[in-house]
């Protein structure tokens, strides 16, 4: 009886998880297919003609994917780094230290991604013009990095209000100073939430488009934005193929860091 | 120590309180001029008196798609949050891990893309459930309206939500959780009573996150439904490309930032009145 | 800190690596097609004749939104001393307003082809006069697709549709107003159709009480709309057509064109222009009065809408209509080039059915009695 029931369980699961496996794969397969796609209509419920034409045209000579993608992947890096400085001590503040008007703080970080970018955008890049920094990546690195930093300041302060207090006062009675409790115990703890928040703010730079058009075209160009006129043009094959490529870096970077946790983070997580 | 807390969480806070106010607070003020400026000038209220006139029924459409979204997202993030952590299945857990996070690398415009030929009527998703004979292809339905919005967003943001999750429940002490399921309760029971309550700060966090950005996402109303009736970034995007009217457009980013903040707002109230509890 | 200071120094040292000797930079808005059509075969067609020279082609999003973002920028480069984009390529609404704000530079006395190019659209973009500062790249118009297959004898007229759509419930698409020129378009088309007369709301003069006279258009409108499917996006109709989810659709002729060579419609679609007319509106050349290369750029410009390239290029390529006015490209062209072009919409139908927009304030008229009227 028992096990028929933990089998008829078994079946159950293994069911709703293919179904969750179609919803979840199923649009990216979708995206897959249509990279190939070179002939795609009804009543075909399959593409008819299968072939690398449009890979061909992303990757000809003239058109600086290439480039582009390591621009991209450039920019969020440095904005990753930008965000992490800025948030990691924010996060800290917000979350420990007794801060006045935290709330009203908190709710500051979320103005850039809250409020719609463009009408911003405009004054940012008259500011930046004025100052003789426009089509710099730094200037599209800091446009970024106040973008993303809602991610990066509001995960860290929650990381680090999840880091139990008593283990940072053991430290700190064991003879440690502040700032070495922090970097021994407060930090590593709090590590695996910050870094995943610095995925958020590398995916988030690698998808801007906006701002780095007002602040960084023609100098800077990135990648999104041949994704974002190739898709709003409802050009499939190009979109999907920029969409895969811009897949490689964030997977990698992923890879990376989860690679960084497991080595030198999770290990103290126990301790 | 000669720094007061006070003093320091303000110097800690500072750097980055400046890059925000750099590059969002000034440009801000000349939005919020613009929003309040009437056409003559001087301090008016008639964009948002236009605003509401013209898209108070977007405002509701918005409110109820992204709470809507925000909700589906929670409970499927739970779910696989919680099977991940407390699952017992290895080829379950390591199938799932390896699959949910595909989602999180694709941009919104590139997910809205693809959600509008996998949910139409004639879109992959019917048409496999026609081939595998789930369905009469009569009974294929389009997809690409409020529900498509909602998919979409569900789909784009389930695995940051259950990402954020797993993680704060992968470092909780294993060893209560053990001993809630020893003393025989079910994973279900332990997942809600036990494990879920200590993580809810990063739920929420996450749901807080999930919602602004939804709400500030053009490419996914404007490529997966129709426009009638349509969110308001749709709507600010509309008024600025076809009338180069900023003031209202403005007014409907000022209503979106009440939106944000508002539920920015409830969250943090919650963890004020948590703190202080004894 | 001391990454801050890392990354800013990194970041300078990219910055400091110098772009070629002279850039031209030209920024379109449209389709990805139109942004690589400058880079491979404009951009190295131009590099050749002036060596030393690169062209750096920025696509800005298709529609009005993105000829919009090309205002903004200028916009916000007003107190610059130079601008950085030095060809444009813009929709008419953009260019008026750019006329008007000063923000273009007045350049075709300077370019000897501007000369071949003496339709109205050259001269007057909804209702702006803007003669002398943009030059047409190609003309577009929008008619509607229809799938052969799904309907034998496609209606002729707007009357004749709105009866087919009610025969045919949910087989009409159009994107309606905010997703795109296509749909607005359409209900432009529809109020030149049933709205009274429509040569004032082409011509002018502009009569703000007009607009109480589209009541009944609008009401019967709303009234159409409930058979029809509201697509999402210019894109979004052509899609519903390639699945076959709709029958019949408002689309742009030259995404029209594209969307068949790169496998996405099914073969048998073909195109109608239906009386008594639907508009169009070209994409302009211009200059912003702040490049600091309008000599290259008039240069630029100079080639691209001579008649070897308007006939290589924008006709043959693409299947778009040609900027300049046709009978400059005769001889340049092979016959069944030509005819391709007009395979579904004759030149006789071309000059009957395809109507200006309505001019600026009448447009916007039309865009919020919609919003008002019929979307509400």
């Amino acid at each position: 009886m028992i096990r028929a029931v933990s089998g008829l369980r078994m079946v159950l699961a293994a069911f709703a998880l293919a179904a969750f496996a179609f919803f979840l794969i199923g649009p990216l397969v979708n995206l897959a297919l249509w990279s190939v796609a070179e002939r795609w209509y009804t009543p075909y419920k399959l593409p008819v003609v299968y072939g690398t034409r449009y890979w061909e045209q992303v990757f000809r000579p003239t058109g600086d994917a290439m480039a582009s993608l390591g621009t991209s992947v450039w920019i969020a890096v440095l904005t990753v780094l930008v965000a992490l400085a800025l948030s990691i001590p924010a996060g800290y503040a917000l979350a420990r230290l007794k801060l006045p008007a935290r709330a009203f703080f908190m709710v500051l970080f979320l103005l850039p991604q809250a409020f719609p970018s463009v009408a911003i955008y405009i004054n940012v890049a008259r500011v930046f013009y004025s100052l003789g920094i426009n089509g710099t990546v730094f200037a599209v690195v800091l446009v970024h990095a106040a973008h993303g930093l809602v991610y990066s300041v509001w995960i860290a302060a929650a990381a680090f209000a999840a880091v139990d207090k008593d283990l940072e006062l053991a430290a700190r009675n064991i003879g440690a100073s502040p700032l070495k409790a922090f970097f021994s115990v407060t930090l590593p703890l709090a590590a695996p939430g910050i870094i995943a928040s610095g995925i958020f703010v590398f995916l988030e730079s690698l998808d801007e488009f906006t701002g780095t058009f007002f602040v960084g075209v023609p100098q800077v160009t990135t990648l999104p934005l041949l994704l974002y006129s190739a898709a709003m043009g409802g050009n499939y094959q190009v979109a999907s193929i920029t969409a895969l490529i811009l897949l490689v870096p964030s997977v990698l970077f992923m890879l990376f860091i989860e690679r960084f946790l497991r080595a030198d983070v999770l290990a103290k997580v126990g301790a | 120590m000669s720094l007061s807390q006070r003093n320091l969480a303000l110097l800690l806070i500072a750097p980055g309180l400046a890059l925000v106010a750099a590059l969002f607070l000034y440009p801000l003020c000349f939005s919020l001029i613009s929003a309040f400026t009437g056409p003559e000038g001087g301090f008016s209220l008639q964009a948002f008196g236009k605003a509401w006139e013209l898209y108070s029924g977007d405002v509701v459409f918005t409110v109820i798609i992204v709470l809507s979204s925000c909700l589906l997202t929670g409970l499927a993030a739970i779910v696989i949050a919680g099977t991940l952590t407390l699952g017992e299945n290895r080829w379950i857990v390591g199938t799932l891990k390896a699959l949910y996070r595909w989602p999180l690398f694709i941009p919104f415009i590139v997910a809205a893309q693809c959600m509008r030929t996998f949910l139409a009527k004639n879109g992959l998703m019917n048409n496999t459930f026609v081939s595998l004979g789930l369905m009469e292809p009569l009974q294929a339905m389009s997809f690409l309206d409020w529900r498509g919005i909602i998919a979409t967003f569900v789909w784009k943001q389930t695995p940051f939500v259950a990402l954020l999750l797993a993680g704060a429940l992968a470092a909780l002490d294993r060893a209560t959780l053990e001993a809630g399921r020893n003393l025989g309760a079910s994973r279900m029971r332990v997942l809600v009573e036990l494990a879920l309550p200590q993580v809810m700060p990063q739920l929420l966090v996450a749901l807080v996150l999930s919602f602004v950005t939804m709400l500030s996402v053009l490419s996914v109303p404007m490529m997966v439904a129709g426009s009638q009736p349509t969110m308001l970034t749709v709507d600010m995007a509309f008024r600025i490309n076809a009338y180069g009217d900023y003031a209202t457009a403005n007014a409907l980013g000022v209503i979106t930032y009440l939106i944000s903040a508002g539920a920015a707002i409830i969250y943090l109230k919650r963890g004020m009145a948590k703190e202080n509890a004894p | 800190m001391r990454i801050i200071t890392l990354a800013c120094s990194l970041a300078a040292l990219i910055v400091a690596s110098p772009l070629s000797a002279q850039t031209l930079n030209v920024a379109s808005a449209g389709d990805q097609n139109m942004v690589d059509y400058v880079k491979d075969y404009l951009g190295p067609m131009f590099e050749k004749a002036h060596p030393g020279v690169k062209v750096v082609s920025v696509g800005t999003g298709p529609g009005d939104s993105g000829s919009q973002k090309i205002y903004e920028k200028l916009d916000a480069q007003k107190g610059a001393a130079s601008t950085d984009f030095d060809v444009l390529v813009i929709h008419q609404k953009a260019a008026g307003q750019m006329v008007k704000e000063g923000l273009l530079n007045k350049y075709t006395a300077n370019v000897e082809t501007a000369k071949l190019a003496t339709g109205d659209s050259a001269k007057n973009s909804l209702g702006t006069d803007v003669s002398g500062f943009v030059i047409p790249m190609f003309q577009s118009q929008t008619a509607l697709a229809y799938n052969a297959d799904m309907v034998k004898t496609p209606p002729a007229t707007f009357a004749e549709l709105a009866d087919w759509a009610k025969k045919n419930p949910k087989q009409f698409g159009y994107n309606g107003i905010k997703g795109g020129m296509s749909g607005v378009s359409f209900v432009a088309g529809w109020v030149y159709a049933f709205g009274g007369d429509a040569e004032k709301l082409m011509k002018g003069p502009y009569d703000a009480a007009t607009k109480t006279s589209w009541d009944k258009a609008f009401a019967d409108l709303k009234a159409f709309n409930a058979n029809v499917v509201i697509t999402p996006g210019n894109a979004g109709t052509l899609d519903m057509l390639n699945r076959g989810e709709i029958a019949i659709g408002p689309v742009w002729v030259d995404m029209f064109y594209s969307w068949q060579a790169d496998g996405k419609l099914p073969p048998n679609m073909k195109l109608k222009l239906i009386s008594p007319g639907m508009p169009g509106q070209p994409m302009y050349y211009a200059v912003p009065e702040k490049s600091a290369q309008k000599k290259l750029a008039e240069a630029f410009i100079a080639l691209a809408t001579s008649p070897q390239v308007q006939a290589d290029g924008i006709v043959k390529k693409f299947n778009w209509y040609p900027g300049i006015d046709a009978k400059n490209l005769e001889g340049k062209l092979d016959k069944a080039a030509w005819d391709k072009l007009f395979t579904d919409v004759t030149p006789a139908e071309l000059a009957k059915n395809g109507k200006p927009f309505p001019i600026a304030p009448y447009f916007n008229d039309i865009l919020e009695g919609y919003e008002k009227k019929v979307a509400n």
